[in-house]
């Protein structure tokens, strides 16, 4: 099967991808490091609840928390060891923001809890079970739990499978790695996820730069005889393998604002998320680890290694030589990833890239001019937004009234894939200004939201008070209303008197 | 490893261009007009490019001391000297001194501190300096010399000295009539008040092939050195193709209307400013539009005006004032071409 891509996204950059280095060595297994660091939280903070305690002895495949939101994900220990410690340490998420950890003092035994022989499952039903209970969530970066996605299904709708293995971002070559070392793994994996989804054909997109890599799809597709697969080629053009600009390319077709790909009948995965649906389908062995592209200027041996989840990252960088000149400890890519304060962080579920930068390779620390309004930022926008307008309102002194412009001028259609940022001249990094207004403003939407809803609590129970009143006071208006009949009156006094009457008879008879 | 590592935001990786950068790529491709300037009126320009980027580069650090700005960095960013530049391309290159001072003052303290500093100016600093002195020294503005060409025969006769006793004391009237000519526009402007036909004026030993001698050269130099800066994708070609493509649109039915008393489109092309404008000061992008729409709007507007103000005006050329008016209108064209974002074609729900 032979799908061309359709269209462009607007904007986009060229950059140097670095990742001849990396890419050049077969994935080498990073072993069992002394201690894990394994942090309970996937996709945007939703942590997960620890099973375990400390001083417990856990083994390989053992699950270690069970998600408190519906889009958190399972934990396993992945290897045998005891639990040494369960507390908030600093994370591989932005500003190494802590989280709760559990850090597994590591056996080297390296054993089983006691491995699931069940036979594979068949059912759509069954397989999104095994995803879910496998603890797999997106391995591209957004750590979204994968089960989900085909929970929201439509089943009415055609759906179409897109695996995504365009890593666009300079740097990383782990997909492409995995792709080349285990492109059977791959393409099973594809296969049960189109099951799931009841999709009638899959398409893998690969950036035209990595040639072999598609023969060495297209030759597996072909050997499996497998005929509703198709490797498509894509420009690389910085940020393609954005999950919005890839379906733009391959489809012609946008997400709309504010919905998934599912709206349009996609859904689209990471190839390493396919692989490790293979593995827990096939070999029913859950997402234990992933592998992780080391690479930079600073380290001497760049490449792909697969690591255990919460491997530190001071045991990749020993294992790829990294020197002292080390300025910067970036995970994921140049263009969006995240700077660690330091090396005693915990591979995560996301973490594809450990990038070791020296001084001399690193953006310089220059002093951020104001705007000049240049337009590069908007050319190279491909969410197609106003970057430098939306900085004028970000950056306003009437704050929330700005904020609310920026939230008009589309700051929420944001992917802060940092092209802005990247072009600017004045050295603006923008997409800080742009995390802050989304931020800021979600904060005052629920603010808001909150406020409305005192407010509509109140107005019921004034109301409510109101009522009450209205109806005493009606009541009190008729019986005044009776009272002015002369007659009436009469015989109320004499009713109520013999009442009187009547009473003080029976107490006197008590 | 210690908490000792560098955590600043993304990106990670050094970028493509500085501010510093952009502007010095502007005043490389200003070169070339500018010695072709040299080539045909003498050696007037480079005695007021010293003038006026001194007198700017002062003003700017004073401008940058007084409002507290971080003065190094600020100067060193070059706008000031591509101001300046932008400014002595306009003006004529045998005007009093003090002419470029004044203008300087405007244009750095005026349009551009006052507003705000580098990136706030609504209006274009050049501009402003250039409409206060035209409107304030209308003669100087209107002496011109008549275009020789260094190697030519009947190049400018006068030396170096006379040249700095003409700027720096003044101009000698008998002197005045001798060596001085109108520029092209002028020549036109003036000819046909005194009801000369367009083909009669353009006869006169000002004009060139294409518009006015030596002038159509420092077009398309300044052609040249834009297409340089959009080559280095400093500039897109919305602009100047708007501004071009609507001079010749504009230009061209008044033309066919009367070709005695309107210009043709390529004479309108090839003198005056509008070759600067259309690839250095409508391209400016804190006094122009920002979107693509709104750059062909704003390159559109810039042409219309210019052409109405050649053809019915006061002024000879209306390249500045075009520019200036523009520059008004330039927020509301902003506003009112946001495009729509991805995933929200057609639906464009900002309000403002």
């Amino acid at each position: 099967m032979v799908i061309e891509p359709l269209a462009h996204f607007h904007g986009g950059l060229v950059l140097r991808h670095h990742k001849q280095n990396s890419c050049e060595q077969p994935l080498q297994n990073a072993g069992i490091p002394d201690e894990l660091i394994i942090a309970l939280r996937s996709n945007k903070g939703h942590s997960a609840e620890p099973v375990v305690k400390t001083g417990e002895q856990v083994f390989k495949g053992q699950v270690i928390a069970y998600p408190a939101h519906p889009y958190g994900a399972v934990f396993h220990a992945p290897t045998s060891g005891t639990i040494k410690d369960i507390r908030t340490h600093p994370t591989a998420g932005p500003d190494a923001s802590p989280t709760n950890c559990i850090i597994i003092q590591t056996d080297g035994n390296d054993q089983w809890l006691s491995k699931d022989n069940a036979d594979s499952p068949q059912s759509r039903h069954d397989i999104i079970n095994t995803i879910r209970e496998a603890g797999i969530i997106g391995l591209g970066g957004a750590g979204f739990p994968t089960h989900i996605k085909y929970d929201h299904q439509s089943l009415t709708q055609a759906t179409t499978l897109i695996i995504n293995g365009a890593e666009c971002e300079p740097y990383i070559s782990c997909d492409e790695r995995l792709m080349l070392d285990e492109p059977e793994a791959i393409i099973r994996g594809t296969q049960w996820l189109m099951k799931a989804a009841e999709a009638d054909h899959g398409i893998i997109a690969i950036e035209d730069n990595i040639g072999g890599v598609k023969s060495q799809l297209d030759q597996h597709i072909n050997a499996l005889g497998i005929s509703n697969i198709g490797v498509t080629r894509v420009p690389t053009i910085y940020p393609t393998g954005g999950e919005k600009q890839l379906i733009k390319v391959l489809t012609g077709k946008e997400v709309p604002s504010g919905q998934t790909p599912l709206s349009l009948g996609i859904i689209m995965q990471n190839v390493a998320t396919a692989k490790a649906v293979c593995d827990a389908i096939e070999h029913r062995r859950p997402l234990l680890e992933r592998v992780v592209t080391v690479t930079g200027d600073s380290v001497s041996k760049p490449g792909n290694y697969t690591a255990l989840i919460g491997t530190p990252f001071s045991h990749l960088l020993k294992l790829a030589g990294c020197r002292d000149d080390i300025d910067k400890l970036v995970v994921g890519g140049p263009m969006m990833g995240y700077a660690m304060p330091h090396d005693q962080i915990g591979v995560e579920k996301t973490t594809n890239c450990l990038l070791a930068l020296p001084a001399t390779a690193t953006k310089p620390e220059i002093p951020a001019m104001p705007c000049i309004r240049c337009g590069d930022c908007v050319k190279v926008c491909p969410q197609e937004l106003l970057p430098q307008q939306l900085l004028w309102y970000i950056n306003g002194n009437d704050q929330n009234n700005d904020l609310e412009k920026a939230r008009e001028h589309h700051v929420f259609d944001c992917i802060e894939c940092g092209a802005c940022s990247w072009v600017c001249p004045s050295h603006i990094r923008l997409v800080d200004f742009y995390r802050y207004a989304k931020s800021e403003l979600t904060y005052l939407d629920i603010k808001r939201a909150k406020a409305q809803h005192a407010k509509a609590r109140h107005e019921e129970r004034d109301a409510r008070i109101a009522r009450i009143k209205a109806e005493r006071q009606a009541k009190r208006r008729q019986k005044t209303a009776r009272l002015t009949d002369k007659k009436t009156a009469q015989q109320e006094i004499s009713a109520v008197l013999a009442r009187i009457k009547q009473q003080t008879a029976d107490k006197t008879d008590d | 490893m210690t908490d000792a590592l560098n955590t600043s935001s993304a990106p990670h990786i050094p970028s493509r261009i500085s501010v510093q950068q952009v502007m010095l790529w502007v005043c490389l491709t200003l070169l070339p007009a500018t010695l072709a300037h040299v080539y045909y009126f003498g050696f007037g320009i480079l005695v007021h490019w010293c003038i006026a980027v001194v007198s700017a580069l002062v003003f700017e650090w004073w401008c940058l001391g007084w409002r507290k700005q971080p003065v190094r960095l600020f100067i060193t960013d070059l706008s000031a000297v591509v101001t300046a530049w932008l400014f002595v391309l306009c003006i004529s290159p045998v005007a009093p001194w003090y002419v470029s001072v004044v203008g300087m003052f405007f244009a750095i303290v005026v349009a551009k501190h006052l507003y705000g500093g580098l990136g706030n100016n609504i209006f274009n600093p050049a501009m402003v300096g250039f409409a206060v002195i035209l409107i304030a020294f209308p003669q100087s503005m209107s002496l011109w010399l008549p275009p020789g060409g260094l190697m030519a025969e009947h190049s400018i006769h006068f030396s170096l000295t006379e040249l700095f006793s003409w700027i720096f004391a003044g101009h000698p009237q008998d002197a005045v009539d001798a060596v001085t000519a109108a520029t092209p526009l002028t020549a036109i402007q003036t000819g046909l008040q005194q009801n000369y036909s367009l083909s009669e004026i353009v006869s006169l030993p000002v004009f060139g092939e294409m518009g006015g001698l030596g002038w159509e050269w420092i077009a398309n130099w300044l052609f040249i050195g834009g297409a340089i800066l959009l080559y280095k994708r400093i500039i897109t070609w919305h602009v100047p193709a708007a501004v071009l493509m609507t001079t010749i649109a504009a230009a061209t039915p008044f033309y066919l209307f009367n070709n005695d008393l309107f210009m043709s489109p390529q004479q309108h092309v090839f003198s005056g400013g509008i070759m600067l404008a259309a690839f250095f000061i409508a391209t400016d992008p804190t006094s122009g539009c920002s979107s693509f729409k709104g750059k062909i709007i704003f390159g559109a507007g810039v042409a219309i005006l210019t052409v109405l103000i050649r053809n019915f005006g006061s002024y000879p050329d209306g390249v500045a004032f075009a520019i200036l008016l523009m520059n008004m209108a330039a927020p509301l064209i902003d506003r009112i071409t946001i495009p729509d974002p991805y995933g929200k074609k057609g639906n464009t729900n900002a309000t403002d």
